[in-house]
């Protein structure tokens, strides 16, 4: 109701908005539903932007992302790398060596180099769960974790939730029966999709061999289930897990798993747990299948099953890179320690 | 609790500064609370020090004892820790023997049994005597023993100078930080060590189990994607080791096993069985794994007793009635930022239930000590990610506190937690070497005690610890019981009172 | 022992769990107004512009109109209703979202919520109409103009504002004004819509210290 010049007055956001006030991303389990509503939403107008004849905007100008990821990864490395750049950001990539830690170069040390060097919003990857926790304690600008360890992986639940309300009839999630097939125990991916599918009403589902579930079930069998959380079933039954699912996500087999004795083989994993036409004719007919990547075709997914049009996997490589510059434009607009301003 | 004024005794002495490493040349504390767990008996009372010696205890009974109760001045005997890391030699930015004895009495012990894995590996007479040449050097009173390694080089092959140790005066054997590298090894060591008259202490773990591993296995792991570290690691070895020590002992009668750091309700009841049918086997369990669980990765603060259900079941820890563990998010009890790496210790810290079976333990006996574990590290080694910091707590100076919270919360008596203490490991260790090694609130004995007020609290900070390990999860939290005085040997470890 | 910084702190927890919070104008209330047009001098003056823009670029080939978010849209949208009925055509109306194009991000708390663009036509060759509720620093229709360039080459781009308060801070003025209105810094002009406000009005008020 006011005029809105902006560097004159502060913004007034309308009354129904809710604010964005967190200044790291570490994981989603901090996220209320309507913080999660508006990642969606300004996802949605980060959409708009990529369909433009130039798919840019200023918004980030002159701002230092810094992308370190102590693991290697091309696709979540460069979805951050070009969400950065269509906000006009300086990307500056690192890419660093698991090496360097038994060289004895601590994280703290390298997060307080990149922030001497410039870094105003570190996104990282790194293979031991937790690391962005103690990133986010020695860094004075933002932290945006692309995948710690086992832990969590948020932007890929957020994009993963961004695409399921996108391709969904009604585009709600609420009740609709979600199938995470495959190895939950290792998964970042399935840590993060629990917070948000559960807050978000879905039926969860994580199905796959016992060996790789080692633990879920006590956390998905919690009666009273977490704060604003359902309750998810953990079942090794894959027909069980399937039948009238509406969302079925494959997660990737690693060899490492046979090297360590949880699965006698490959082949005997897509044999019991693979995704096929078959097992997928179970499902509801129209069941969105899904897909985090790298995909091991053949293995935990079928090529036939990749090739359906109801196959989304590359819509969530777009939508990733959508949902990954909500977050940084968000993240980018909250000064100092979290909530200072609420003081006002 | 009346705190005015403080505290209802009254310290008297005259001349001379309470000096660290003086002999205590005169103190009376009248009207205090006597807590003597090795005559097993406690109340108010008046007891004076002349000369280093006690010279004096008195009961105080009817109306010179109005007034006087539990919450305000506490005089115990001094405080045994069977299990401490020095870190000297070798590891002297983390600790050295002089900081460790001043943190030691800090917290109120006046003896410490110093654990090998240090380097050189303490495995031979020569770094025996190197250890003991630091103790003398610091001038602290709090008396040293040292607990040599069962393995030379602590390298799990083949057995260490364990005879020409035991002359050179070790109380023990053990490979802490590791546990005897095998079933075959460990039966050696327990015979030889047997015929010495000395235990073997065993840090059981199946590090099969646990390799990688980096938090309890359960739901907190679960949550946080941290790998699991089952309690099958621990039980396993502590049936195994019991079963090679019911063996040895039919050959070996001197033969005894003391499992330490034990974690969990299924280890603690294979003791409790083991005990039941007469092997020689005591076991110790530190402060945090009876107040501190799993739960505190995740940022949950609360003690371990408040994050149970089944008050009532604290006298069954293994039966139907037994404490269930409540999760903290449910509980809205996450409070603090996850991964705190000074929350990872070995054994990992469990979960409330497995807490609650250590405090029921301690309760009925199959524990016969607490001892600290005190582990102190480099900011270096502890600054790190949660899965590669170095396993361990800087626990010797809080450890009263932490079993006064107990205490207050009802989990324990005052006397039993000052039993674990004191006649609890002292019997222990008496055991070991076949030699008494404290007397208590004796008349005629050297004055060895602590004095604490009981309601005062202190904020544990890095400022507040003598030891150089500012490791501890307990940092910024108040924890009640003040250490005023140790003293060790008629000598003063540790004065507050000026 | 000098002992670095974090390790002792207390971490108090993003404090993301207790539900969400709401906005407000951060460090400042809003006093009761003045009201210095009412709803009929608000109509007079949109239809007076609408005169303005035909003239002055006499007629309305190659015209567009395109309203800044908010309170823009509906006034472009009423330019366009009052010259369809005047020169009986149509002239395209869009409205423009300039939220990514800021150049205030140090400055504001919060990141301002997405309100979209929707141009409906190609810009290229026209004579676009930039349509904004206030004219105050300039910095929007600097905002606006990057966006637009975003999206084509219009051949001119004219400024219409329902109020123009001074104090620019850019080289940027108004073509067609529908009142001047000189005012201080420490107020507020408040333009109500009926699209969006339920009434039509322009108000100015005091910004007062926020006792908090």
């Amino acid at each position: 109701m006011s005029d809105r010049d902006p560097g004159a007055e502060p913004i007034v956001v309308g009354a129904d908005a809710p604010a964005w006030r967190h200044r790291h991303l570490l994981d989603v389990d901090v996220l209320a539903a309507d913080e999660i509503d508006l990642v969606m939403r300004t996802a949605d107008a980060m959409k708009g932007i990529l369909a433009r004849p130039i798919a840019k905007v200023p918004a980030l100008r002159g701002r230092n992302v810094t992308i370190i990821f102590w693991e290697a990864s091309t696709r979540t490395r460069v979805s951050f790398e070009v969400a950065a750049k269509n906000l006009s950001a300086d990307v500056v990539n690192i890419a660093a060596s698991t090496s360097s830690v038994t060289k004895g170069e601590s994280l703290v040390d390298t997060i307080r180099t990149v922030q001497a060097l410039g870094a105003q919003m570190l996104v990282m990857r790194h293979g031991t769960s937790g690391a962005p926790y103690l990133a986010a304690e020695h860094f004075d600008g933002h932290v945006l974790n692309g995948g710690d360890g086992w832990h969590a992986h948020p932007t890929q639940a957020l994009l993963d939730l961004y695409t399921m309300r996108e391709r969904l009839p009604g585009g709600s999630i609420a009740g609709r029966k979600v199938v995470i097939l495959g190895d939950i125990l290792h998964s970042r991916v399935a840590r993060s999709n629990i917070w948000s599918l559960t807050a978000a009403g879905a039926d969860l589902w994580l199905c796959g061999p016992s060996t790789l579930l080692r633990g879920l079930d006590r956390w998905g069998g919690r009666a009273a289930g977490f704060p604003g959380h359902g309750r998810f079933t953990v079942t090794s039954d894959v027909d069980a897990a399937l039948r009238d699912a509406d969302v079925v996500m494959a997660l990737r087999i690693q060899k490492e798993r046979m090297d360590s004795g949880l699965l006698p083989s490959l082949r005997e994993y897509t044999a019991r747990f693979g995704l096929t036409l078959d097992r997928l004719a179970a499902a509801k007919p129209d069941a969105l299948v899904m897909h985090p990547g790298p995909m091991n075709e053949g293995v935990e997914i079928d090529p036939a099953v990749v090739a359906l049009d109801r196959a989304v996997i590359e819509d969530q490589v777009t939508n990733g890179v959508a949902v990954r510059m909500a977050l940084l434009y968000l993240l980018a607009g909250v000064h100092g320690a979290e909530g200072a301003h609420d003081a006002a | 609790m009346p705190r005015e004024p403080r505290p209802s005794a009254k310290t008297g002495r005259r001349g001379g500064a309470l000096q660290v490493g003086a002999t205590l040349a005169d103190l009376e504390i009248s009207r205090a609370w006597l807590v003597d767990p090795f005559a097993g008996r406690e109340g108010a009372g008046e007891i004076v020090v002349r000369d280093g010696e006690i010279a004096g205890v008195t009961w105080l009974t009817g109306a010179a004892a109005k007034g006087v109760d539990a919450s305000g001045v506490i005089v115990a005997p001094g405080f045994l820790d069977l299990h401490v890391h020095l870190r000297e030699p070798g590891f002297e930015d983390a600790e050295t023997v002089a900081t460790g004895l001043a943190a030691a009495a800090h917290g109120g012990f006046t003896r410490v049994c110093a654990m090998a894995n240090t380097s050189p590996a303490i495995d031979g007479a020569a770094v025996v005597g190197l250890v003991r040449a630091a103790a003398a050097a610091s001038g602290s009173p709090v008396a040293l023993e040292i607990v040599g390694a069962v393995s030379a080089g602590r390298a799990g092959e083949k057995l260490a100078a364990l005879g020409e140790m035991t002359d050179a005066g070790v109380v023990g054997f053990s490979d802490d930080g590791a546990p005897v590298k095998g079933p075959v090894l460990l039966a050696h060591a327990l015979r030889y060590a047997g015929m010495l008259g000395r235990p073997i202490v065993e840090h059981a773990e199946d590090t099969a189990l646990t390799s990688g591993a980096e938090a309890n296995e359960g739901l907190v792991a679960s949550v946080l994607g941290l790998r699991g570290w089952p309690a099958a690691a621990e039980e396993a070895v502590v049936a195994r080791d019991l079963a090679i020590l019911a063996d040895v002992v039919r050959d070996v009668p001197g033969a005894r096993l003391h499992l330490t750091h034990l974690s969990t309700a299924g280890a603690l009841d294979l003791v409790r069985r083991a005990k039941a049918a007469g092997l020689p086997v005591t076991c110790d369990v530190t402060p945090h794994h009876l107040a501190l669980a799993d739960e505190w990765i995740a940022g949950a603060r609360r003690w371990a007793w408040e994050a149970v259900d089944g008050a009532g079941a604290r006298r069954d820890p293994v039966g139907a009635g037994a404490p269930v563990a409540r999760d903290p998010w449910t509980d809205a009890a996450i409070v603090a930022e996850p991964f705190d790496p000074d929350l990872r210790v070995n054994p990992p810290l469990r979960d409330p239930a497995d807490a609650a079976a250590v405090r029921a333990a301690l309760r009925d006996g199959t524990a016969d000590a607490v001892a600290t574990d005190h582990a102190p590290h480099t900011l270096v080694d502890k600054e790190v990610e949660f899965g590669l910091a170095a396993n361990g707590i800087s626990g010797i100076e809080t450890a009263l506190g932490v079993l006064l919270a107990a205490v207050d919360a009802g989990e324990l008596t005052l006397a039993a937690a000052m039993a674990a203490l004191t006649s609890g490991p002292a019997g222990v260790l008496g055991a070991w070497t076949g030699r008494p090694v404290a007397a208590g609130l004796k008349v005629g004995a050297p004055a060895d005690l602590v004095l604490f007020d009981r309601g005062e609290s202190w904020t544990v900070t890095p400022a507040s610890l003598r030891s150089k390990g500012k490791n501890t999860p307990l940092a910024g939290r108040a924890l009640p019981g003040r250490v005023l005085l140790t003293v060790a040997a008629g000598r003063i470890a540790f004065s507050d009172l000026d | 022992m000098e002992y670095p910084r974090g390790a002792f702190k207390d971490r108090p927890r993003e404090a993301g769990k207790e539900g969400p919070h709401r906005a407000t104008r951060a460090g400042q209330a809003v006093s009761d107004g003045r009201r210095i047009m009412t709803a009929d001098e608000v109509r007079r003056a949109t239809v007076r512009i609408a005169h303005e823009i035909v003239e002055k670029q006499a007629g309305t080939e190659g015209l567009a109109l395109v309203g800044i978010q908010r309170r823009g849209v509906p006034l472009a949208r009423r330019l366009a209703d009052a010259i369809a009925e005047n020169e009986g055509v149509r002239l395209p109306a869009g409205a423009l979202d300039i939220t990514f194009y800021r150049d205030d991000l140090s400055l504001v708390a919060h990141q301002p919520v997405v309100k979209g663009t929707d141009l409906p036509f190609d810009l290229n060759g026209l004579t676009v109409v930039v349509v904004d509720d206030v004219l105050y620093t300039g910095r929007t229709i600097r905002a606006a103009m990057d966006a637009l360039m975003d999206f084509g080459r219009p051949r001119a781009i004219r400024l219409a504002v329902l109020v123009d308060r001074g104090h620019r801070e850019l080289p940027i003025r108004a073509d067609h004004v529908g009142k001047n209105v000189p005012t201080s810094r420490d107020e507020i002009v408040k333009v109500l819509v009926e699209e969006i406000d339920g009434e039509d009005g322009v108000a100015i008020e005091r910004l007062v210290a926020a006792h908090l």
